[in-house]
């Protein structure tokens, strides 16, 4: 037991994934020139496994971080020497770096971001997620209740079924893509392509660097719902039309949609200004006046640029706005971090450990350098 | 030394690379009144038209004016098109005079009873004998129609789909299919 401790405690660990972690935001950084800021982050950070080149495989951020965080906490948890009076400040940053890893993690697992699109005088309980889509099932066959399945992006993977309790057939996932278009075919389909691919075929598109402008699609098969809606049928992002299937007397609806969070209360738009600089189109400043109601209880709160609402670790920042012939819309950013306070409390725990680790080194330094002490 | 934190490290990635996160929810919600993607007004004016259709997935129902029975956002590869579904009483103020009437839309002269009646397709539908007109002129080509006439007992039907000519030569398949897709409620049942 004390050999894995002291494996798992020794302080190299740390200083080779600190070093990997430098050569990653190194490539990361370079990186986004290429593939843009979100697929970076996914590449290189958020990553166990990172494929340098397509086909060299390596530690990703995730993993990298993990082991440093397993490695820390060992450090801090079994190396006696550390909790000695002469080294309380070296073990204050140790603890201050672990709560940044914590945080990290937190961030990692828990954190969402989206938006919220209110028009004037309407409510909202919705967050539309900015990155992640989801493939959302409707059985529509109540006449007052709408039954929602729905798949992450993260099993929406080529070769995947999905199957529900909710649902009498299975999913064949036949592609994902990150980008496409619609195209018209130009020769009949074959007698397996149903609904909207019987007229269109989804193609391929190199994903664009700022990902809120792809077009994600989707292509999957029907398979055992004893029916003739089994089939090959698409899906693309944005798509005006659902895709509807009759499956074994029951209505169905097909969408592919950003993942949607719904929220615990509501917030109600009463008011959007703004002021532009005079002479220009350019927005100076904008806000939102809204109700946040919660238990059928409204308050009333002014979100405006750097005055962001919080409420329930949800932050609802003054994002944008929409003008349309019928009145305006309010655009809010919405983030859910559960972990956004631990670097400012970790750093100024690791500030004070450093602090304190100098001022009991000061005495020393002086007495070892001769031209000080004389 | 070394062997031992290789290990460590390879157990560490081998146990977090199962992802064990849930990732399908189900929840019920109360049917929307307006989901952007239905128009119930339309589909009401489809139930109270007396007539039922199959009209191509990408199709997008639209709000039309009071005349129409149904109006449909028709895209193609390079734009989208306007359909429209109005049924008038009698002859509809007659073929020559509408069919001229949609000619100088578009920038062509018009013509008499016998070359429109030449121009048409004819044809045999659910609701009876059509006549179908494709409308182009081929120096402007921004606008042109096909047109979808079927004489009722007291009225006439009209489908017009107004797009570019390009959009018309592109669609034609489609709207024939939609047109011939044209019942009368009762016919169902």
């Amino acid at each position: 037991m004390k050999q894995i401790i002291k494996i798992v405690s020794s302080p190299k660990i740390f200083v080779y994934t600190i070093i990997w972690l430098m050569v990653l935001v190194v490539l990361g950084t370079l990186a986004q020139r290429d593939i843009g800021l979100y697929a970076s982050q996914q590449k290189y950070f958020s990553a166990n496994i990172t494929w340098l080149g397509g086909i060299i495989p390596v530690p990703g951020g995730r993993i990298t971080m993990i082991i440093m965080l397993v490695n820390l906490t060992f450090m801090v948890l079994f190396k006696q020497n550390l909790w000695k009076i002469k080294k309380i400040g070296v073990l204050i940053m140790h603890i201050g770096a672990l709560l940044l890893l914590i945080g990290g993690g937190l961030t990692a697992i828990f954190s969402s971001e989206g938006n919220m699109v209110i028009e004037e005088g309407a409510q909202s309980n919705r967050v539309d997620d900015y990155h992640d889509m989801e493939l959302t099932i409707i059985n529509t066959s109540n006449e007052s209740l709408d039954k929602y399945t729905v798949f992450d992006q993260p099993i929406l993977g080529k070769g995947n079924i999905l199957s529900h309790e909710n649902l009498n057939f299975n999913i064949e996932i036949i592609s994902y893509l990150r980008n496409c278009e619609p195209l018209k075919r130009t020769a009949p389909a074959g007698i397996h392509y149903k609904g909207m691919l019987k007229n269109f075929m989804l193609r391929s598109l190199r994903p664009e660097k700022e990902n809120s402008r792809n077009r994600p699609g989707i292509t999957y098969r029907i398979t055992n719902s004893g029916s003739s809606s089994d089939g090959i049928y698409g899906l693309f992002l944005g798509q005006s039309v659902p895709q509807t299937a009759v499956i074994n007397n029951q209505n169905y609806e097909f969408i592919i949609r950003r993942k949607r969070t719904y929220l615990p209360f509501a917030i109600e738009l009463l008011d959007f200004k703004k002021v532009m600089h005079t002479g220009t189109g350019i927005a100076k400043s904008y806000s939102s006046e809204v109700n946040l109601i919660e238990n059928g209880i409204p308050r009333r709160v002014l979100i405006e640029m750097n005055e962001p609402l919080r409420h329930k670790g949800y932050t609802f920042f003054q994002s944008s706005f929409i003008e349309g012939p019928e009145g305006e819309a309010t655009v809010l950013a919405a983030v859910k971090n559960y972990g956004r306070s631990f670097p400012y409390i970790s750093s100024i725990i690791m500030s004070i450990g450093l602090l304190l680790h100098l001022l009991k080194n000061i005495p020393k330094l002086l007495q070892k350098n001769p031209r000080v002490a004389e | 030394m070394i062997k031992n934190q290789i290990t460590f490290v390879l157990l560490v990635i081998a146990l977090l690379s199962c992802d064990s996160g849930n990732h399908t929810r189900t929840y019920h919600l109360t049917k929307a009144k307006n989901k952007s993607f239905t128009q119930p007004a339309v589909e009401n004016k489809k139930e109270s038209s007396g007539f039922t259709w199959e009209k191509p997935d990408l199709w997008i129902p639209t709000e039309g004016s009071s005349m129409r029975l149904a109006s449909f956002e028709v895209p193609y590869s390079t734009g989208s098109g306007d359909l429209s579904i109005m049924e008038l009483g009698g002859s509809g103020g007659g073929l020559e005079a509408n069919v001229n009437r949609w000619r100088g839309q578009i920038g062509l002269d018009p013509l008499t009873k016998i070359e429109i009646e030449n121009e048409a397709e004819n044809g045999v539908s659910e609701l009876g004998t059509y006549q179908l007109f494709r409308l182009i002129n081929l120096e402007k080509k921004e606008s042109a129609f096909l047109t979808f006439i079927v004489p009722l007992k007291s009225s006439t039907l009209f489908i017009k789909l107004n797009a570019s000519a390009d959009g018309i030569l592109e669609l034609e398949e489609d709207f024939k299919i939609f047109c011939l897709s044209i019942k009368l409620e009762n016919s169902n049942q």
